[in-house]
C-alpha cells in the first residue's frame, strides 16, 4: 500500500498545515476544487503548537512549575465575519452576523450594489433604477409605485411620490428607512483604484430607502458618485444630484454602463446577474426553499 | 526578612545578565524548594501566602522570559540539586557564609591541611553565589585544584569537589562552563560507579553544562558522553534518582539545534531508546519525575528524525500509547495538582509524531489500545478551558490517529465522541480547525460515515463555521459540506431545505477564491438541481 502522506512542518511556520496546493493534489477533474485528503501532520520541536508545553516543561526544571491555573487565559471563541467581499465587519456571535447579513446583505442589487432592506424594495429600486423599460414607460404613465405594501398607488415621478408618502402615509420629510449616510466622500475616493467589487463599508450601511427611491441627495454630492463601477461611469451617471434618476440619468447610466463594463476582480459565476431588471442572486427568499 | 532579601539579591543578577544579553535563562534555586525531586509534583511554596504571590508574579515574569527566549531559539534551563543541609533555617545562615571569600577559601585548600573537607563544604556553599563564581574562576588553577579533589582519594573531598563543579555548572555567567571542562572526563567516568549521591551530582552538572556552548557539547561528545549516560541508564536502571538525573541530561543534550546530525544517530543505535522506555511508566513510589524526564527524551527523539522506523521497532509508539491511556484517562477524577500533564504533554507528542511514520497495516499492532480515542477526547474536553495548548495537541493526534485509519474513525463514531467533537467546533486558535480536519477524515472515509455525521448535525455545525472569520475554516468546512452533500441526497435536501443554497450563493462572493470557487462549483455540479 502507499505510503502515508504526511506533511511537514516547518518550525518557523505558523500555520499547522502548510498550504494545501503543495501536498494536496491539485484540482482535479473537471475543475473540481475539493481536494481535501487526510493528512498526517508531523510537527517539529520548535513548532509553535509546541510553545506552552515548553514553557511549562521549563518553568517546572526551573522549580516555577504550579500546576494549578491560575489566570490562564481561556481558548476564545472563533469569531464570525462577513464574508461579502468588501464587507470587513467581525462579529462574536453567530447571532450578530445573522442580523448583520440580513439587515445588509440580503437584498442587495448587484448592479449598483445598494442594500436594500426588503425583496420588495429591491424589486422596486431595480425596475426604477436599472431597467430601461421602466424609464421609456414612465415617461408616459404613472410608473413610481408607493413603498408601503399594500397602498398600490402609483405616481409620475419620484417626487411626487415622496410627497405622496409623507402627506398620506405620515412619513418624516427627511425619512430614512435606517440609518443616515455617513459620509463616504473621502472613503469612496479611496476607493477608486479598487477593483469594482470591493466597495467598502459602504455596502453594508443600509441606506435611505427614500434616498435610493427617490434619488434624494446624500449630505456629500460626491458620494454619489462610485457606486460600483470604476471611472467614468461613476461620475456622469448620478452626479445629476438632486434631479431624480429620470430619464437622463438612466440613459447616462445605461450608456456607460456598455461602454464601461463593471470590471471585477475574479470570475463572476455565471447564475449571478449583472444588468437590468434580472437580479436574483441575492435576493434570498427564492423558489425551492420551503419555509 | 532574611528569607526574603535572600531572594531580592537573587533577582538582581538575572537582570544584570539580560542586560549582558546572555543567551540563556538563569536558574536560580528557590529558596522554597523544599525538594525538587518529587514524588509528585507539588506547588512548592505553599505555606506562606505572600510569598505565593510573589512566587505567582517572578513566574509570570519567567514565563515571558522563557516565550521570548523559546522564540529566538535560545531556552536553555538548568537545575540544581539541592543539599540535604538546605532548609529554610539554613539559607538564612548560608547568607552569612556565602559571603566567605571565595579567594580565602580557595588559598587555604591550595595548602591541602587536614581541614580541606571543611573549607571545600564552605566553598560549595562560597560558590552558590553568582559573582563568587567568577572570582574562583578566574584564580589561577582553581579548576585543577577541584579536579584533584575530585579524583583524590578521599571520597568526602570527592562529594564536595562535585558539589563546588554543580555551583559552577549551574552559573548564569557563560564563560564558567568553558571552565569546567577540564572535570568532564572523570564525570563521566564516574558515571558508573555505584554512589546514587555521587553520581548524581555528576550527571545534572553534566547536564547543565551540555547546552551551555558548542564547544562543551562537542568536547562532551568526544569523551562519550552517549555511551557513558547508556550505561548508566543500564546499571542504575532501578535507582530512580540517577535515571531521572540520566534522562534531564540527556535531554539537554537533544535539545541542541544540530542534534538530528550529531547526536541522535548515535542515541538511537545505542541501548538507550529501550531504557527510556523502559523507565516510562511512572513508578508508585518513586513517582512521576523520571518517566517525565524519558519522555521529554522520546519527545526530542521522535520530532528529530522524518523516519521513525527505529524507535517504532522498539514498540515505542505501543508504550507511548498504552501508557497515555493509562495516566490521561479519567482526567476528571484526578486531583488538579498532580502535575501530570509534564508527563502527557510530552507523551502526546511522541504518539502524535510517531503515528506520522507509521503506516496504517502497522497501526493497529502499534496501538494496542484501542482506548486511546477515549482518551484522546477526553484529554481534549478537559483542558479546552484551562490549558488550550493541550487541548490542541490531543487534537492533533487525533488527526493523526484518524486520518488513515477506518477503524479509529468507525470507533469515534460508534464510541459516540463525535457530538463532543462537533461543539468543540465554535473555538478558535486553530483548535477548530484540527478538530474539523478530524471529523473531515471520518466523512473522507465512506459515504455512510458521512450520512451518520449528517445524522449528527454535523450540517448545523457547519452552517456556523462557515461564517467564521478564520479563512481556512471556512474553506475546511466546504470541503466537509461537499463530502456530505455528494454522499447522500437526502443530505443535499437537508441543506437546501435549511438556506443552504442562499449560503453558498453569499459565498462566492468572498473575497477568498479557494471558497468561491468551492461555492459554485458545488452549486453548479451537485445542487444544480435545487437551484431553479
Amino acid at each position: 500500500m502507499l505510503q502515508p502522506d504526511f506533511v511537514q512542518l516547518q518550525s518557523e511556520g505558523r500555520d499547522l498545515v502548510k498550504s494545501c496546493d503543495e501536498k494536496c493534489p491539485p484540482e482535479g477533474e473537471e475543475g473540481n476544487p475539493f481536494n481535501f485528503t487526510p493528512q498526517l501532520i508531523r510537527v517539529h520541536k520548535d513548532h509553535e503548537l509546541f510553545e506552552d508545553g515548553d514553557i511549562q516543561r521549563h518553568l517546572y526544571l526551573q522549580d516555577l512549575y504550579i500546576s494549578e491555573t491560575e489566570d490562564k487565559p481561556a481558548l476564545s471563541l472563533s469569531e464570525f465575519a462577513c464574508h461579502i467581499s468588501g464587507c470587513s465587519a467581525v462579529f462574536s456571535t453567530l447571532e450578530e452576523y445573522e442580523h448583520h447579513y440580513n439587515s445588509l446583505h440580503r437584498h442587495v442589487c448587484c448592479s449598483c450594489r445598494r442594500s436594500l432592506p426588503s425583496a420588495r424594495l429591491l424589486d422596486i429600486h431595480i425596475q426604477e433604477w436599472h431597467d430601461s423599460l421602466f424609464t421609456i414607460l414612465a415617461q408616459r404613465q404613472d410608473m413610481y409605485q408607493c413603498l408601503v405594501e399594500g397602498c398600490g398607488q402609483k405616481f409620475r415621478t419620484s417626487q411626487h411620490r415622496k410627497e405622496h408618502l409623507i402627506r398620506t402615509h405620515k412619513y418624516p420629510p427627511d425619512f430614512r428607512f435606517d440609518k443616515p449616510k455617513k459620509d463616504k466622500g473621502e472613503k469612496k475616493r479611496q476607493q477608486q483604484t479598487d477593483t469594482a467589487m470591493e466597495v467598502a463599508d459602504s455596502v453594508c450601511e443600509s441606506e435611505g430607502v427614500c434616498e435610493v427611491m427617490c434619488d434624494v441627495p446624500p449630505d456629500q454630492p460626491e458620494s454619489m458618485e462610485t457606486r460600483v463601477f470604476e471611472g467614468e461611469a461613476a461620475h456622469t451617471a448620478e452626479s445629476e444630484g438632486h434631479t431624480d434618476l429620470s430619464a437622463t440619468g438612466h440613459s447616462t447610466e445605461n450608456t456607460n454602463s456598455e461602454a464601461v463594463k463593471p470590471r471585477y476582480s475574479y470570475r463572476v459565476p455565471a447564475n449571478v446577474c449583472f444588468g437590468h431588471g434580472s437580479v436574483r442572486g441575492f435576493r434570498g427568499r427564492r423558489g425551492g426553499r420551503g419555509k | 526578612m532574611r528569607g526574603l532579601s535572600f531572594i531580592m539579591s537573587m533577582a538582581t543578577p538575572l537582570t544584570t545578565k539580560q542586560a549582558a544579553n546572555s543567551s540563556q535563562i538563569a536558574n536560580y534555586s528557590h529558596p522554597y524548594n523544599q525538594m525538587w525531586r518529587l514524588d509528585r509534583v507539588r506547588h512548592k511554596a505553599g505555606r506562606h501566602v505572600s510569598h505565593l504571590d510573589e512566587l505567582r508574579s517572578k513566574r509570570r515574569e519567567h514565563e515571558r522570559e522563557l516565550r521570548q527566549a523559546r522564540r529566538d531559539n535560545q531556552l536553555v534551563s538548568r537545575r540544581l540539586l539541592l543539599s540535604e543541609d538546605e532548609d529554610q533555617l539554613e539559607i538564612t545562615m548560608d547568607t552569612d557564609l556565602g559571603e566567605q571569600d571565595v579567594v580565602s577559601l580557595f588559598h587555604k585548600l591550595q595548602h591541602n591541611g587536614p581541614e580541606r573537607e571543611i573549607h571545600l563544604k564552605a566553598l560549595s556553599k562560597a560558590l552558590r553565589d553568582p559573582p563568587a563564581q567568577l572570582i574562583f574562576i578566574k584564580q589561577e588553577n582553581s579548576m585543577h585544584l577541584l579536579v584533584g579533589f575530585l579524583t583524590g582519594s578521599n571520597a568526602s573531598c570527592r562529594l564536595q569537589a562535585v558539589r563546588c563543579l554543580h555551583e559552577l555548572s549551574h552559573s548564569p555567567h557563560t564563560n564558567i562552563a568553558p571552565a569546567c571542562l577540564p572535570a568532564t572526563p572523570y564525570l563521566l567516568t564516574y558515571l558508573s560507579g555505584q554512589s546514587t549521591k555521587f553520581t548524581e551530582l555528576c550527571l545534572y552538572t553534566l547536564g547543565n553544562l551540555c547546552p551551555e556552548s558548542d564547544v562543551v557539547k562537542e568536547k562532551l561528545l568526544a569523551q562519550g558522553i552517549i555511551p557513558a549516560l547508556a550505561n548508566c541508564m543500564e546499571n542504575q536502571k532501578h535507582n530512580f534518582a540517577v535515571v531521572e538525573a540520566a534522562g534531564f541530561t540527556l535531554s539537554q543534550l537533544l535539545q541542541d539545534r544540530d542534534a538530528v546530525v550529531k547526536i541522535i544517530p548515535q542515541i538511537l543505535a545505542s541501548s538507550l531508546p529501550s531504557h527510556l522506555l523502559s523507565v516510562l511508566t511512572p513508578d508508585p513510589n518513586f513517582g512521576l519525575a523520571p518517566a517525565i524526564e524519558c519522555a521529554w527524551c522520546l519527545h526530542y527523539l521522535t520530532c528529530g528524525m522524518e523516519n521513525n522506523r527505529v524507535l517504532l521497532s522498539y514498540g515505542a509508539l505501543s508504550k507511548c500509547s498504552s501508557l497515555l491511556v493509562s495516566v490521561g484517562g479519567a482526567v476528571s477524577e484526578r486531583k488538579k495538582e498532580d502535575g501530570l500533564e509534564l508527563l502527557i504533554c510530552p507523551l502526546l507528542r511522541c504518539v502524535g509524531n510517531l503515528l506520522s511514520s507509521c503506516s496504517v497495516e502497522d497501526l493497529s499492532s502499534q496501538i494496542a489500545d484501542a482506548r486511546i480515542v477515549v482518551t484522546l477526547f477526553e484529554l481534549l474536553q478537559a483542558h479546552v478551558q484551562t490549558q488550550p495548548a493541550l487541548a490542541r495537541e490531543s487534537a492533533w493526534v487525533l488527526n493523526n490517529l484518524t486520518a488513515h485509519s477506518s477503524a479509529f474513525c468507525s470507533s469515534l463514531l460508534t464510541l459516540n465522541l463525535v457530538p463532543g467533537l462537533i461543539q468543540l467546533l465554535s473555538f478558535s486558535q486553530g483548535l477548530n480547525t484540527m478538530i474539523l480536519r478530524v471529523l473531515a477524515n471520518i466523512a473522507h472515509k465512506k459515504k455512510e460515515f458521512c450520512v451518520q455525521l449528517a445524522h449528527l448535525k454535523l450540517l448545523s455545525a457547519l452552517y456556523a463555521t462557515l461564517k467564521m472569520a478564520d479563512q481556512d475554516i471556512v474553506t475546511l468546512s466546504m470541503d466537509v459540506l461537499f463530502m456530505l452533500v455528494v454522499s447522500d441526497s437526502q443530505v443535499a435536501e437537508e441543506f437546501v431545505r435549511h438556506d443552504g443554497l442562499s449560503l453558498l450563493q453569499a459565498l462566492q462572493y468572498k473575497s477568498e477564491g479557494k471558497i468561491r470557487r468551492r461555492a459554485t462549483y458545488l452549486l453548479e455540479n451537485h445542487l444544480q438541481s435545487y437551484t431553479s
